[in-house]
């Protein structure tokens, strides 16, 4: 009990950084926002419509802003490997959700990365049930639902049930930011495309089950964009230059569930390896 | 940066039985039976801020509604009493603690009341047998020489019902549809639409709500829980097959709410029970606190307060105290 005490004061140092307060702000900061705000408009202004876009039918909220709120899931094979891949004998195959095809690996990362695939069967982080991270969440095989307000968006995940919060209420990244197994993601509109801009990652998610993997020195740039009323093109653009030589981009297609009844059904399956002690039996004696 | 949020949620999880014995100085709140009094000044650290349990009815809703109809009840909020540590005795301290705590804790009058508020005696009526399942956890807990004797949400399983209602702050959001919770330890979506539950074979931590508002009253009906998540650390539980009826009641101006859950579990309990947890709400006036306000400032350039809440990631983080105490 005594150590437990002593423990608070490390506790209370900690939750201490919470009672920050904001900022004052200087007036030209606020200039440069400003500034900022009507470029934004007028580019969103400009923005092209995408071709057999319906963008007048799609669902809006109150304030005029695509409404994603729905459950999606990708059908392609991009969990398996978002580079082009012939069939394996644990993966169907699959084209490659790439520009340019193959991911552009600096040469020590490329070696790591062919170690993630030889022992991916053992390694993959999903395999223990972990939150997949960004984008990998995204484009595995199963739900998510998106719960979305003016000031955010929440995606539920099936997988693990992770929640990813993406802000949309005009703030910043934090500045005395963790690493986060799903980043930091902020986003702004530009037109009828949800922009949202994802770092401070931690080094433990994968970006598919064939091993290809980031650092901590991820960012990703995500776009949302409603092609049809149940239909949304997701692209990722990532960077990391610990990792990659250039920034890569990757796409793949949400379709909203629409099944009569579907909903997420939660898979919390890290539990798996103890739930069976729980509860008591009555025909267990003590 | 990654040893910060890990240091945070491992002691979250091996200090969470300390602190009603950390904060025992709590403001004590005159017992008030009129619900008009509902806003005791309890602000500030701690868990164990409140002794009573303001009684809320059930009635119309006068309060602000959301587009889609609902009351709008969407915010930060936190159960007012203690936490999971001892369900009949909620201040109290540790049942069968082989290091209680040093101070008195006086008469029980001076603490807050059973979590149990039907039957009115404040006791759970556990079957003879479960009751011996009860004891013998409460006695391995402090030296867990069998896989059942970890509490499961140290290895960052989800809390469950009712559990979550008296863990750590959460969220509630709303949407056309849909309810939302945002607990420490898991995430609930409660349906609005009535559909049919999932078939009975299908086990959940959570279960399968159904939810709709009756006034200033959400009921949920709660199938398909698995059974799996403890009352309390102090080790009572419920079956797979348990009956749960939610109801969260809102008062008068949204700052306050009872969850009354009434369980029905004859392989468990010789008869229904009903507990009952008082919540308040955080808005963005009050104190961040690291148990039941666990928000951010976040960065922006204007002068209004507006909160970041950081992902809520545990079993990724819980390292050796929780993945791998199980493996075989």
């Amino acid at each position: 009990m005594h150590r437990r005490i002593h423990n608070m004061s490390d506790m209370a140092i900690s939750s201490a950084r919470a009672h920050v307060k904001h900022i004052h702000v200087e007036r030209i900061s606020k200039l440069i926002l400003v500034s900022a705000c009507v470029l934004i408009f007028v580019s969103g202004c400009n923005s092209p419509v995408a071709p057999g876009s319906a963008n007048k039918e799609i669902p809006r909220l109150a304030n005029g802003k695509p409404d994603l709120s729905g459950i999606w899931e990708a059908t392609s094979a991009a969990d398996y490997d978002l580079e082009p891949h012939s069939n394996r004998r644990d993966a169907p195959p699959g084209a490659g959700v790439i520009d340019g095809k193959i991911i552009p690996y600096l040469p020590a990362a490329l070696e790591q990365k062919n170690k993630n695939f030889a022992n991916r069967l053992t390694d993959d982080p999903a395999l223990k049930g972990y939150t997949l991270g960004v984008p990998r969440g995204i484009y595995y095989p199963e739900p998510f639902q998106i719960f979305q307000r003016e000031n955010d968006i929440f995606l539920v995940h099936q997988f693990g049930h992770s929640v990813r919060t993406i802000y949309t209420n005009n703030t910043d990244h934090p500045k005395d930011p963790y690493d986060w197994w799903l980043g930091d993601s902020r986003a702004k509109w530009e037109g009828d495309t949800l922009v949202v801009d994802v770092k401070h990652f931690n080094d433990k998610t994968w970006l598919d089950r064939a091993g290809n993997y980031h650092s901590d020195a991820l960012h990703v740039i995500e776009r949302w964009t409603y092609i049809d009323i149940n239909t949304v093109e997701y692209q990722a653009t990532v960077e990391d230059e610990k990792v990659f030589s250039r920034p890569w981009t990757l796409s793949v297609h949400l379709h909203r569930h629409r099944e009569k009844d579907f909903q997420l059904i939660e898979d919390y399956r890290f539990t798996k390896d103890y739930e069976e002690f729980y509860p008591p039996k009555a025909s267990e004696k003590p | 940066m990654c040893y910060k949020i890990v240091r945070r949620i491992i002691l979250g999880i091996f200090l969470f039985s300390s602190w009603v014995d950390i904060n025992a100085q709590e403001q004590v709140v005159p017992a008030a039976a009129n619900s008009s009094a509902a806003n005791p000044p309890a602000e500030g650290g701690g868990i164990a801020i409140e002794k009573v349990v303001l009684p809320i009815a059930s009635s119309d809703w006068k309060g602000p509604r959301l587009a889609d109809g609902q009351p709008n009840i969407s915010g930060h909020w936190s159960n007012t009493i203690a936490n999971h540590n001892n369900i009949t005795d909620p201040q109290g301290g540790i049942p069968n603690d082989p290091n209680p705590r040093r101070s008195e804790s006086g008469p029980r009058e001076n603490r807050a009341p059973s979590r149990v508020t039907d039957p009115i005696d404040g006791k759970l009526p556990l079957l003879p047998w479960a009751q011996a399942k009860v004891l013998e956890f409460q006695k391995g807990f402090h030296n867990p020489t069998k896989p059942e004797y970890i509490e499961p949400l140290a290895r960052c399983a989800p809390a469950g019902i009712p559990k979550s209602l008296y863990w750590h702050g959460y969220e509630i959001s709303q949407y056309p549809g849909y309810v939302l919770f945002q607990f420490n330890s898991g995430t609930r979506i409660i349906h609005l639409d009535n559909k049919p539950h999932l078939h009975a074979s299908i086990k959940l931590w959570n279960g399968d709500s159904r939810g709709h508002w009756e006034g200033n009253t959400l009921i949920v009906d709660v199938s398909n829980q698995n059974g799996k998540a403890l009352l309390g650390r102090s080790g009572e539980f419920i079956s797979e097959n348990a009956q749960i009826e939610e109801r969260y009641v809102f008062n008068e101006d949204g700052s306050r709410y009872n969850y009354v859950v009434k369980i029905n579990d004859p392989e468990v309990y010789s008869r229904p029970f009903t507990m009952t947890i008082p919540a308040k709400r955080y808005t963005e006036k009050s104190q961040p606190n690291g148990w039941h306000f666990e928000v951010e400032p976040a960065t922006h350039a204007d002068a209004d307060i507006r909160l970041d809440h950081y992902e809520r990631i545990c079993a990724e983080n819980n390292g050796a105290f929780g993945i791998t105490a199980a493996k075989k």
